[in-house]
């Protein structure tokens, strides 16, 4: 029997999709939160459309991305439904891909249509095909490595998805501040610029500038690239992360009560 | 243990800790197939961790060992999953699924075809009496509903193996008698069942063989009727007296008994050797020349065998009643 199989994959995917859209945290996290985000960054001031269209695009992918895969295996903690996981045959690599692929499709599927959207009233800043296509698979990168950020987030073993949500946030808005959304990296001054590196969002902001042919300091190429690094590194700190950490959900600390069932 | 039976489950060196605490200690045992064993202990014995390390939901360490039917599988973890039904303690079906969903999920993942699991669904959902709540969510079953859902989930991909994690546990009497049959009904067919579990006289009703479990060790593997009939460590005594004793009657009885309750006309004593006790209670008797009724022996329970065996192995008294 195989390691890993992708119908296995498929039916967790499947699985995390149908019940975890609709929970709180994800609505208010992954749509509420960025929404009003955007009304208060836009409303009121003088922006250009590729900014705004760079803010919103870059944002919506950011914060859906981040929204549902913390909550999953805290919910399921408190369910004991992923002991049934574990029992199962399944393995750890399928169970970390079903839930980042439901969190990846969501953020996709959310963000490609605020993107068609914006790209359907301001189609001048689409330039070639060849951009589109970057610009799409740039949201969907971005979907991959969110849901992997904050899947690793979610490593810490509780049952409670507050405790999560928290400490996802006091990683993801740094990030989204460093990520060039509101100021370019072009505009930074050499010391700032370095700090933004640290940001994986400013790969894709960097990306979508230059698809809309706005000045950009990192190639579309190595953006792509910087991001398919980002994927592989946290999908690998997940594996080594939860590995050690799965254990300790069915026996210490949980939700700060001592539990030690036998 | 009979030679002629297949043996269904082997373990060995079962270790576990966690940090400082070794929670189950280089434990191994054997299952013959078609039997009902019994994992007692107290809280903290051990009994969950191991039945996760012997399902492996906990990794297991490199000594460590899980045969089943005499294949090592140990290091297919994938394999020697699917050759067991888990049955919780508390449900853990996915609640904002169907009953129905919460079976088709775990059909898929076991391996099933759709008409496979459509098939077997079905079958197990009348068998369970769970037709009518197909469409239900899980979440708005009752727990015994729920628990029966378990059953099925754990029934669907004809496992070898069925374990029951304190299967009785809150359940009222009704859904306990209902659960105990099913028990004995898959010992029926065939199926080898690991059942922790609280309830002494649950085990020692159901249980083919019980493992007595503490500190993370096993500390008794013995049949119910040969536990009982090694240790017997206490009778308890039971007699009413007719005349009202005085106080230096009573006095004289407590000297002659170390483990005597006396309630208005009723004496009770806690007896390591019945006959002696009662050849002395006679002589009290007799020298008082009192009249005596309802005189009644109460035989030793599973759950005196198992206070006992705790008690001396938590003072380092027992050494030999593991085989």
């Amino acid at each position: 029997m195989r390691h890993i199989e992708l119908k296995t994959i498929i039916t967790l995917t499947r699985k995390n999709f149908i019940l975890y859209i609709k929970k709180g945290p994800v609505l208010i996290f992954g749509l509420l939160f960025p929404f009003f985000m955007l009304i208060s960054w836009i409303l009121g001031r003088e922006i250009s459309s590729d900014q705004i269209f760079i803010g919103i695009v870059s944002m919506t992918s950011f914060f859906t991305a981040t929204a549902i895969s913390p909550v999953i295996l805290p919910i399921e903690t408190r369910e004991k439904s992923l002991e049934r996981l574990l029992a199962a045959p399944i393995s750890l690599v399928e169970i970390l891909l079903g839930i980042t692929l439901a969190s990846t499709i969501y953020s996709f599927v959310i963000s490609t249509i605020i993107t068609g959207i914006f790209l359907i009233v301001y189609p001048f800043l689409l330039t070639s095909v060849i951009a589109g296509l970057m610009i799409f698979f740039g949201i969907f990168l971005m979907g991959l490595l969110g849901s992997l950020l904050a899947l690793l987030v979610s490593a810490k073993p509780t049952d409670q998805t507050s405790d999560i949500m928290v400490l996802v946030n006091l990683v993801k808005f740094p990030l989204l501040f460093l990520g060039g959304v509101f100021i370019p990296l072009k505009d930074l001054t050499s010391y700032s610029s370095i700090i933004n590196l640290i940001s994986p969002l400013t790969y894709l902001t960097e990306l979508l500038r230059g698809c809309i042919n706005e000045i950009s300091v990192i190639s579309p190429g190595m953006n792509i690239l910087i991001l398919c690094s980002w994927i592989v590194l946290l999908f690998a700190l997940n594996y080594v992360v939860h590995k050690k950490t799965m254990p300790k959900r069915f026996s210490e600390a949980v939700g700060g009560k001592k539990v030690m069932k036998n | 243990m009979s030679l002629s039976k297949k043996i269904a489950l082997t373990t060995a060196n079962l270790t576990k800790s966690f940090g400082t605490l070794i929670a189950v200690d280089n434990v191994s045992f054997t299952i013959e197939e078609g039997s009902i064993v019994g994992v007692l202990g107290p809280n903290g014995a051990g009994k969950t961790t191991m039945i996760r390390l012997i399902t492996g939901i906990f990794e297991l360490e490199s000594t460590s060992q899980v045969k089943i039917n005499s294949s090592d599988l140990t290091h297919s973890p994938k394999l020697l999953k699917k050759e067991f039904g888990i049955v919780p303690e508390v449900s853990n079906a996915f609640l904002d699924f169907s009953v129905w969903q919460n079976l088709t999920f775990a059909g898929t993942i076991y391996g099933l075809s759709k008409a496979q699991i459509k098939e077997k669904a079905q079958e197990l959902l009348k068998r369970f009496d769970l037709e009518n709540k197909i469409h239900d969510k899980t979440k708005t079953l009752s727990e015994g509903l729920k628990q029966r859902l378990n059953v099925c989930l754990a029934l669907l991909h004809n496992p070898s193996i069925i374990i029951l994690d304190e299967p009785m546990s809150g359940l009222d009497p009704f859904s306990v008698d209902i659960v105990r049959n099913q028990i004995l009904e898959l010992k029926r067919e065939g199926k080898t069942i690991l059942l922790t579990t609280h309830n002494m006289q649950e085990a020692q009703k159901v249980c083919d063989r019980v493992l007595i479990m503490n500190k993370g060790k096993i500390i008794a593997d013995q049949s119910p009727e040969d536990l009982l009939k090694k240790i017997k460590p206490y009778t308890n005594l039971s007699f009413k007296i007719n005349t009202l004793l005085s106080q230096e009657q009573n006095n004289e009885l407590k000297s002659i008994f170390q483990f005597i309750e006396l309630k208005n006309d009723q004496v009770n004593i806690v007896s390591s050797n019945p006959l002696r006790d009662i050849k002395k209670f006679n002589d009290f008797v007799e020298k008082y020349d009192l009249s005596v009724s309802n005189f009644k022996l109460i035989e030793s329970t599973l759950e005196e065998v198992f206070i006992h065996l705790i008690k001396n192995d938590t003072l380092g008294g027992v050494g030999n009643e593991t085989h």
